[in-house]
């Protein structure tokens, strides 16, 4: 009977949960970005969270989380170019067009966001807690290598629980040199000179692998990054707002700009005759 | 959208497969004489009914001789679109028209079924039906004058006396807009003290007004109109993923309908 | 690889890193383990929003609580003053809304008060909006894995003294925004505040026609001018939206402390 009664039924509440919290309200160090989440009391939270929070997977679900992205990065002789677009969108609705989706893990490295936003920003804040807490333990800074493989570590650690994220490491150190690393939730990490993240991903790789080249004037860079961007914005429903434009050097990041992409796209239209497909006049 | 003894209908320009976007040059309105038709939905059924109504209207304006009326194609419309109860075109329509012997503004909007919704001032249709409904909902006033919170710079003098005739009308007699109003008379550069307003307000309106009247010749209303469809159309679809990349609008007035291609956000 | 992350599904890519298991246990045929469907969420439907000024901000919320068609109480507030000294929050300079499952906003709330109020036990002062948003937002990640099902908002006064309003998505993603409408009507209210607030799609009168139109200048609202915009994007809200209405609550943050007002909406 015992039995029966401990298979169709549960606690009225998870009592390690209520513990972790009073233990977080007294302990300051556990209220920082710990480790510790709460779960769902089911055999499996995984497939729970999708039915709830998957918009793909269950259009009806309550929790919509937002995403769409069109993120690049590529390296190239004067350092690592990065750019984004800045819209989040959950479902057809934009939630917002003013996301920065670079993050500046240190002075020296960035980190893209594609995917879930709250895991992007939560965890490569994380790892900028980590990338410190190397620089204190060694005292020297650490190498994007490693800090991309304890990024890629702890979201392999995280698989098929529902962590969405694609993202990029861009650094320059003096052992490695300007390096770009590709992370996404799956656990993949990859090194590589050019990479296009996100819903608008193939319309960026088309204009970017058009025209790059790895001995590209800094200047020359910079205008490729954006008009990259600029043209999955066009194309791509779920990408869109401003573009944001980085450049990784030697000395650290430099920011070019958080710019809107309505005037850069007339501007392009109308000085340089590109994108003939829009209308300007009425016939 | 339903103006002052003028209507208008407006539409973005997007066609896309899913995040896809395919075409920023498929505009959404139709127009058989004096009626306009907005189709949304599934890009090949919009073709289709668009090249049906044109056929319907051209057959109806050779057997009568005459123009349809909108409120004659509007049912048409719905009779047409419950012929394929059971296998229905995907669009949900919007007509737009003045009534050319009343001159009263006419709007209505469908289901894909053919049920009619008329409205007495705005029909909203397609994607971004909420953001749509949203905006107007907070732009839309009867008769179209409407109260921007820069009044003393937007309002030409004529409108402003108008907002006085609505209110003393009792057609404005909302809390905010009224005191937004005695603000703007407050505040204004027109010379009224707090007591001269106050002593017109109590005693001499009529005849006030009466020495003014000519002022209001300078009311534009279509231009109104105008100003609130492109505004709420703009804003709607700029926070809809899957609509946007330009607008047209048409303003319809007793004889004149004027078509203007608003340049809207490209992403 | 990288089509996981396409949004576009003739890629065929899945958005996420779900493992491809189907979603009933492989069991439950037989009948040995069975699972109640864990469903332990409701929307309780609402709308919130917030602007930020020059020195002040404002959060409202609508006071209507339902579930499905059903209106539970057409007085339950989702905007709550946050981290005072003492209980009634009289010296509290932060404010919370919250709108969605409303016992996960109570939860969130109450949790984030007790730690302002842990803050200010051991440092002696009280804790600044920055901090108590990346506070809250560390703190709906700890639930990414069991969500609170809430969209919250949080506004108060910076460093500089200037109105801050930061806004979230229910795993903790912020940002730190001029606007920002939340809740059932998010979607009515949201593109009337960017015409409004930010000034999106307007331009000077006269400044030219087609391309040589000049956008209109940004600069923050007066009070008053608020208060009038959030009246109108609620009473627009509640006419098209039946999750909306009874009462407008809202709270004016400035330099002097939090001011609470309501308002009547209509109630059908």
């Amino acid at each position: 009977m015992d039995t029966l009664v401990a298979r169709y039924s549960r606690p009225t509440y998870d009592e390690t949960v209520t513990e972790d919290m009073e233990e977080e309200l007294l302990d300051p160090v556990a209220s920082g970005l710990s480790l510790k989440f709460a779960m769902p009391p089911v055999a499996q939270p995984s497939s729970w969270l999708r039915s709830a929070t998957d918009d793909r997977m269950n259009p009806d679900c309550p929790i919509k989380i937002a995403h769409g992205t069109t993120t690049l990065a590529f390296r190239f002789q004067g350092g690592i170019i990065v750019a984004t677009d800045s819209r989040a969108t959950s479902g057809d609705w934009i939630a917002s067009q003013t996301v920065k989706k670079v993050i500046e893990i240190n002075d020296k490295m960035l980190g893209t966001m594609a995917g879930g936003a709250a895991d992007c920003q939560y965890w490569l804040a994380w790892l900028g807690m980590q990338c410190r807490l190397h620089e204190l333990r060694h005292k020297r800074r650490i190498s994007v290598a490693a800090a991309s493989k304890i990024l890629a570590n702890l979201v392999y650690s995280y698989k098929n629980m529902g962590l969405s994220m694609g993202t990029m490491c861009a650094g320059v150190t003096k052992e490695e040199g300007p390096a770009l690393y590709y992370i996404d939730s799956d656990g993949t990490r990859l090194a590589g000179n050019l990479f296009c993240v996100g819903s608008g991903q193939t319309f960026a790789y088309g204009v970017l692998d058009a025209e790059y080249k790895y001995d590209l004037s800094v200047e020359d860079a910079l205008a490729l990054g954006s008009r990259s961007i600029l043209a999955a914005t066009h194309r791509d429903a779920y990408s869109g707002g401003f573009i944001n434009l980085y450049h990784v050097k030697e000395q650290g990041w430099e920011k070019h700009g958080f710019s809107d992409t309505n005037p850069i796209f007339w501007k392009t239209k109308l000085e340089k005759g590109e994108f003939t497909n829009v209308t300007s006049e009425l016939v | 959208m339903v103006g002052k003894d003028c209507v208008a209908i407006a539409c973005d320009l997007r066609l896309g497969l899913q995040a896809l976007t395919v075409s920023n040059n498929f505009p959404k309105i139709f127009q058989y004489g004096d009626v306009l038709l907005g189709l949304t939905g599934l890009a090949t059924d919009v073709a289709t009914v668009s090249d049906l109504f044109r056929y319907k209207v051209n057959m109806y304006r050779l057997r009568e001789e005459r123009n349809i009326a909108p409120s004659t194609f509007a049912n048409l419309v719905s009779s047409s679109l419950y012929e394929r109860r059971f296998g229905p075109y995907f669009v949900s329509p919007v007509v737009a028209g003045l009534d050319q012997k009343t001159g009263k503004p006419f709007i209505c909007g469908f289901d894909s079924i053919g049920c009619i919704d008329f409205a007495k001032d705005f029909i909203v249709s397609g994607t971004a039906t909420e953001q749509l409904f949203g905006m107007c909902e907070s732009l839309w006033e009867p008769d179209m004058v409407r109260l921007d919170l820069d009044f003393r710079t937007l309002f030409p003098p004529g409108i402003f006396f108008y907002m006085m005739i609505l209110l003393k009308n009792g057609q404005l007699n909302h809390d905010v807009e009224c005191s937004t109003i005695m603000h703007i008379i407050c505040t204004s550069d027109l010379n009224f003290t707090n007591a001269s307003y106050q002593s017109t307000f109590a005693t001499g309106f009529d005849e006030f007004f009466a020495n003014n009247l000519n002022l209001l010749d300078d009311l534009q209303c279509p231009e109104d109109l105008f100003e609130t469809i492109s505004q709420a159309l703009l804003n709607a679809v700029d926070r809809d993923a899957l609509s946007g990349w330009g607008a047209h609008v048409y303003i319809i007035e007793k004889d004149k309908v004027t078509k203007r291609l608003l340049k809207g956000r490209q992403d | 690889m990288s089509a996981l992350f396409s949004q576009n599904p003739l890629m065929n890519g899945p958005n996420y890193s779900f493992s491809d298991t189907p979603v009933s246990h492989p069991n439950e045929a037989h009948g040995e383990l069975r699972e109640h469907r864990f469903n332990p969420y409701t929307d309780n439907g609402g709308s919130t929003l917030a602007i930020a000024g020059a020195d002040f901000a404002i959060v409202a919320g609508d006071t209507r609580l339902t579930s499905g068609y059903s209106i539970h109480t057409r007085y339950s507030p989702k905007v709550f003053k946050i981290g005072g000294t003492t209980a009634d929050q009289k010296d509290a300079t932060i404010v919370l809304s919250v709108v969605g499952f409303a016992a996960d906003g109570t939860a969130l709330r109450e949790r984030l008060d007790a730690a302002c109020k842990m803050y200010r036990y051991r440092h002696g002062k009280p804790m600044s909006v920055n901090a108590a948003a990346k506070r809250l937002s560390t703190m709906l990640y700890q639930k990414r894995f069991f969500p609170y099902y809430v969209y919250a908002i949080l506004a108060g006064l910076d460093e500089e003294g200037k109105g801050a309003v930061y806004s979230y998505d229910p795993v903790g993603s912020y940002e730190r925004e001029m606007c920002r409408a939340g809740g059932a009507a998010a979607s009515l209210i949201m593109p009337f505040l960017d015409n409004q607030v930010n000034f999106k799609n307007q331009h000077i009168p006269g400044s030219g026609e087609g391309h040589a139109i000049q956008e209109r200048e940004k600069k923050p609202l007066l009070r008053e001018q608020v208060e009038i915009l959030v009246k109108d994007a609620f009473d627009g809200a509640v006419e098209r939206h039946i999750e909306v209405g009874d009462g407008l609550q809202m709270m004016v943050i400035t330099s002097q402390g939090v001011e609470e007002h309501y308002l009547p909406l209509k109630k059908d």
